[in-house]
């Protein structure tokens, strides 16, 4: 019998499913060699990965090949790094903040960014253009239907929106409550943070059952394999 | 040194968001998100060498579970050193990454199946309020609605219903949440870039 690498990854794959199907009878230490295994496997591979995709081509390189000016910017983050590394040790661990800093103000920015373009301007124009009315004749829907469904949507969106509205006064008997027209909000955007995370569990559901029935198709195929040998 | 830190925590933020809105900013911008990106790869670096000294250390304490401990650490620097000598696209990674990472990933969300069916089964026993039912009922009907049936679609579930929930309903709420998450991060890379959070350890 020849060890083709296709051989020996199915050989591995079906231990590791069988291992972590183990789970189904409760927590063993099958499950738990699976997952210790897991976790070390994959942080090794992360290594490997950040090594040879992000430090050798945008570092390494830059340092030992390019121009003057590369070295020189090179030669910064390589700095940086440096001061990183000291965080494995607890004595010179306050060298390291300050890369954490450059790292945190960058994030913060990215993020800040991000949030912006990316989510609150797309989600509020999205909002706004279920009143296209033009858009929506174009695609044979009535004016009454997408202003309808667009009013639907705007009150989930604003009544979700309320109910983390968390602000509150204090009355005379020292107990904290919402004011009354702000709580009825809260309450009805209860009800649409509720249907959505339904919606969203049952995609979550739904993506799970996806990966059991490709489990248990793989296994069905390597047990095929070895009866055909 | 704490005022140094926070100097350079602001004038990247302020750099880096200057380059999305003033062009003459992009090329500060693209250095520094390059920088920023070389040091992420680093920080994941110190991140592993954490985990294995945390678990060598409890190795050599002989801590209760140290036996799992030593097989990550030997998984770990296995694959560590194999993926440094040989590169990730190397065969030999490639039967790691597909007979160990993939197929674990796809088992253990594959349990979630179990797992999730269980904790619904849960809620409905432990807390059968007015949210719960909202919420499972939901579920329950995206999940008739879209499942595949030798008669095709169920009446008006799959043809009507799901389509609105989905697509109306859970919509307006999704889009609630988001809405709060980006208002959320804003203020959070605010209170960063104004020197009021110092995460970096400032303050």
């Amino acid at each position: 019998m020849i060890f083709s690498p296709d051989l020996i990854t199915g050989v591995i794959s079906f231990l590791f499913t069988i291992l972590i199907f183990s789970y189904l009878i409760g927590d063993n230490p099958l499950f738990r060699i699976a997952v210790y295994i897991f976790v070390g496997v994959s942080a090794g591979y992360v290594a490997a990965i950040a090594f040879w995709q992000v430090i050798v081509p945008r570092l390494v390189y830059p340092l030992a090949f390019g121009s003057i000016y590369e070295k020189a910017f090179a030669a910064i983050p390589l700095l940086g790094g440096v001061f990183i590394f000291m965080k494995i040790s607890p004595r010179l661990a306050g060298m390291a903040r300050l890369t954490m800093a450059f790292l945190v103000g960058a994030g913060a920015a990215v993020i800040l960014a991000g949030a912006v373009i990316g989510t609150l301007i797309p989600q509020v124009e999205a909002t706004i253009n279920f009143f296209d009315l033009n858009a929506a004749a174009a695609r044979n829907i009535s004016v009454v239907e997408a202003a309808g469904n667009g009013s639907i949507i705007l009150a989930g969106t604003v009544f979700s929106l309320i109910y983390f509205h968390f602000g509150a006064r204090p009355k005379a008997d020292g107990s904290m409550h919402r004011f009354g027209l702000i709580e009825l909000a809260a309450w009805v955007g209860r009800i649409f943070i509720g249907i959505t995370l339904g919606a969203i569990f049952a995609g979550v559901y739904a993506a799970a059952l996806t990966a059991l029935i490709e489990r248990i198709a793989s296994l069905i195929n390597f047990f095929n394999l070895f009866g055909n040998f | 040194m704490r005022v140094i830190n926070a100097i350079i925590a602001i004038a990247t933020g302020v750099l880096i968001l200057g380059g999305y809105f003033f062009p003459q900013l992009a090329g500060v911008q693209t250095l520094l998100l390059n920088w920023a990106i070389i040091l992420a790869g680093v920080a994941t670096l110190v991140g592993i060498f954490n985990l294995i000294s945390v678990h060598t250390d409890k190795i050599r304490r002989g801590e209760k579970g140290s036996t799992y401990s030593a097989l990550l650490v030997i998984g770990l620097a296995a694959t560590l050193i194999f993926g440094m000598l040989l590169r990730p696209q190397h065969d030999a990674m490639q039967i790691v990454l597909n007979g160990i990472i993939v197929p674990t990933e796809a088992a253990l969300m594959g349990v979630l199946t179990v797992s999730l069916l269980y904790a619904a089964i849960r809620l409905l026993r432990r807390r059968a309020d007015m949210m719960s039912i909202i919420f499972l009922v939901t579920a329950a009907i995206l999940f008739l609605g879209s499942a595949t049936l030798p008669f095709g679609d169920i009446p008006l579930i799959g043809t009507l219903i799901r389509p609105w929930v989905s697509q109306i309903l859970a919509l307006g709420g999704a889009r609630g949440i988001l809405i709060g998450v980006a208002l959320g991060t804003m203020t959070t890379g605010l209170r960063v870039l104004f020197g009021m959070d110092r995460p970096y350890g400032g303050q």
